[in-house]
């Protein structure tokens, strides 16, 4: 008994080492996913960290800089002289020293070093008036100069003030995106199968969960990756991702994605898809890359950005000459000069566009609108022309067989019908397959010589049988006469039914209906994009009098019919031509790909849980019309924030250096002014949020 | 081509993120860079034929050159 006990003991032991051993082997393999990820997670923290920062150092600064700024009050307005005047330079120089040189290191380190290797930046400008006006103290303690050395304490004071407020600013305007890359779950719970039917709940890291791994998720619970429902049935809350906001059933055989929330029942799901590969990091990853890439308007700022700071460098030498050979007063001459340094800092300008398009992708990014290139929001405003493509965008792109007219037994062209068409992958053909099994068809006959013919129909033999199937150009080609059935062919169509012909050695068996029924708000963002003054243009492959069924019951005016999927970037080509105004092309990015980077803005749709990332400039998550709607309403309201900014940017600088030249800005108003500059635009591009989009 | 994604610490104002880009576009065989100050990152694209091609501590000299730091470099 002992004995047996024992072994149990040693098995189980080993069982369980060779467990922790695939754990590690696991951990190792994850590991650097996990590191990606442990990248994202850190992102937050840089920025509160920042804002801690720069409050610990504004407390400090104002600390020791409060007591300047009343010693100057008392000096400059009531010419009250408390005590000598060589006493209050001395304190100016004790009290501004930690405000300049302490709190201020880092800018004043980070300042004079653009300055010797010729990296200028904006800390260069503020670290040399700083430093200049400390150093008046200790001139004026020789007597060759007067006092500015108060100055210094100020303008660092408030400098870092604005640096503060700044960075709470951004870190409001970049909340949606980070809160975007914390969003998955943290934490997975697995069935781990511990031989036979005896399965135990393990809580394991997300980062180790693999491949094929039986995930529960409880009510209320985060799914923690994408994957496919094995068992269970709940509603899920895909929101976050999607910006659906209804939440999707899901049952055996349904798609979730990670990170969306499930609702109310016990669902067990399999993973398909981990680490970056998931439905969520690819977003992530999108909305990342789209940060860094520049739209065009910005190129112009960032030029004038990086020949500012030494352009100012030498209009503050210029100033500090011009009133030295025009007046003569060194005071003067310096604390213009130091005017012209401090207040001409280009930050408003290089942040006006960055800022503003943080603010739009991140509002984008929470309704399931995703700018893959900024370049869009430039472009949107031109727009005049939308093209949607029929099938996925404006339909379901789920087609089914709606009505069948048949001239010999019905079942008979089903099965036909059927047979060959299961050899084809496409959604028309899969539609005819479903209806013949429902109405009984079990087998299918053999077929050969199956043939694809691109965008028109199919072809095989069935026994000895040609069998062609396809829409009516298909048969006028083949010289099949449709006589029989034109009548009914037309009926069809005039309801907005794809009409298919099937033939049998050259006879017409019947034919097929299929409709593929409007998404749910395709009428209503058709409506306001009319509305709009948009030239509305529906593309399909479709024959004129279905096409234009179809664009009648959603309220597109233009139809462009009989289009091979091939054709449509060349369609998207010919009406950019026209002059009337940049395209845009909607689509969900399978087979339309050409056609999205024709057009001068591709919006792709997202269907289900795949992503047409690399198709379209904006992306859609969800696959809803109303989706491009707001994608274009953002674009603009982002575009015209941008043009804000800019002008405010360009406009302050334009009025603010004239006067500092002149001498009739104080160095601390200057600096206060440019700290606000920088506030403002920050502040500009954040009001962006109350625009309903 | 050949990307790599930089998150870089120290930048806090436009020129700064200007002066990264001019400083990492000095490294030879670097198509394209791109600084972002507001999500503190840097992308830069490069091409792969070079025989040497760039490495992590080309990248994390440039951004020194400029005056920053380059906390981490992935590559993809």
């Amino acid at each position: 008994m002992e004995m047996k006990n024992n072994k149990d003991m040693h098995e189980h032991s080993n069982s369980s080492d060779m467990m922790h051993e695939n754990h590690s082997k696991r951990a190792e393999h994850n590991k650097h996913e996990h590191d990606e990820h442990a990248e994202h997670d850190h992102s937050s923290p840089v920025e509160d960290e920042e804002i801690s920062m720069w409050k610990k150092k504004l407390f400090w600064a104002w600390l020791f800089g409060v007591p300047v700024l009343i010693l100057m009050f008392i000096a400059r307005v009531f010419g009250i002289e408390v005590v000598s005047d060589t006493f209050v330079i001395i304190l100016f120089l004790i009290l501004g020293f930690p405000v300049v040189f302490v709190f201020g290191w880092s800018t004043i380190k980070g300042g004079f070093r653009g300055l010797f290797t010729f990296y200028f930046n904006m800390d260069s400008l503020i670290a040399l008036g700083t430093t200049i006006a400390y150093l008046t103290g200790v001139g004026a303690l020789l007597g060759v100069v007067q006092d500015y050395s108060g100055v210094a304490a100020a303008i660092m004071a408030i400098f870092v003030t604005g640096k503060y407020i700044e960075s709470v600013a951004r870190g409001r305007a970049t909340r949606e995106i980070m809160k975007l890359l914390e969003l998955g779950a943290k934490k997975a719970r697995i069935l781990r199968n511990m031989g036979g039917k005896n399965e135990v709940e393990v809580e394991v890291d997300i980062s180790e969960v693999q491949i094929g791994d039986i995930i529960l998720v409880r009510p209320g619970e985060k799914i923690p990756t994408d994957g496919i429902v094995v068992r269970g049935e709940s509603a899920v809350d895909e929101s976050m991702v999607t910006g659906e906001s209804m939440p999707i059933d899901k049952r055996k055989g349904s798609n979730v994605i990670g990170a969306t929330i499930n609702q109310d029942g016990i669902l067990y799901v399999e993973a398909n898809k981990i680490g970056s590969d998931t439905f969520l990091a690819h977003i992530i990853k999108l909305v990342e890359e789209a940060q860094s890439t520049k739209i065009p308007i910005q190129k112009l700022a960032d030029k004038v950005t990086s020949y500012f700071v030494p352009a100012v460098l030498v209009l503050s030498v210029l100033t500090f000459l011009g009133w030295m050979v025009f007046n003569g007063d060194l005071s003067k001459a310096l604390t213009s000069a130091i005017a012209v340094l401090v207040i001409a800092c280009p930050c408003a300008l290089g942040l006006a566009v960055p800022i503003a398009l943080t603010v739009g992708s991140g509002m984008g990014a929470k309704k399931g609108i995703l700018i893959r290139k900024g370049e869009a929001i430039q472009t949107m405003k031109e727009v005049r022309i939308l093209v949607f493509d029929k099938t996925g965008t404006i339909t379901k792109g789920k087609p089914e067989v709606v009505s069948v007219h048949s001239l010999v037994k019905e079942i008979y062209m089903l099965e036909i019908a059927a047979s060959i068409e299961k050899l084809s992958e496409h959604p028309l053909s899969r539609a005819i397959v479903n209806k013949a099994s429902q109405d009984g068809v079990k087998r299918f006959k053999e077929v050969k010589n199956f043939k694809v013919l691109r965008g028109r129909g199919v072809e095989g033999t069935i026994g000895k049988n040609k069998v062609i199937i396809g829409n009516t150009s298909l048969m006028n080609e083949r010289r099949i006469s449709v006589m029989e059935v034109e009548n009914k062919v037309e009926e069809f169509e005039k309801l907005g039914y794809t009409t298919i012909v099937v033939s049998e050695n050259s006879k017409v068996l019947g034919i097929i209906g299929i409709a593929d029924a409007l998404k749910d708000d395709s009428v209503e963002a058709i409506n306001l994009l009319n509305s709009g003054g948009y030239r509305t243009v529906m593309i399909t492959g479709d024959n004129e009098r279905t096409a234009r069924a179809i664009a009648n019951a959603v309220g597109i005016k233009e139809v462009l019919a009989n289009v091979l999927p091939e054709e449509k970037a060349k369609k998207v080509e010919e009406l950019q031509k026209l002059g009337e105004g940049l395209v845009a092309f909607v689509g969900d990015g399978i087979n339309d790909a050409p056609a999205l980077k024709q057009a001068n803005v591709g919006i792709a749709m997202g269907t289900g849980t795949d992503i047409a990332i690399e198709a379209g400039d904006i992306v859609l998550a969800r696959g809803s019309l109303l989706g491009a709607v707001q994608a274009i309403n953002l674009s603009k309201a982002t575009f015209k924030k941008i043009r804000q900014n800019l002008f405010w940017a360009f406009a302050y600088n334009t009025l603010a250096i004239p006067l500092a030249v002149a001498g009739l800005l104080h160095p601390i108003i200057a600096e206060a002014a440019m700290a606000l500059s920088s506030i403002s635009v920050i502040t500009n591009a954040n009001l962006l949020r109350r625009k309903r989009i | 081509m050949k990307k790599a994604m930089i998150v870089i610490h120290g930048m806090h104002c436009a020129s700064c993120a200007s002066n990264i880009e001019r400083s990492l576009k000095k490294i030879p065989g670097v198509r394209s860079a791109s600084v972002s100050l507001i999500m503190k990152k840097g992308s830069v694209e490069f091409d792969e034929s070079n025989s040497a091609g760039v490495t992590e501590d080309e990248i994390r000299n440039a951004v020194k050159r400029a005056g920053y730091e380059a906390k981490s470099i992935t590559f993809s």
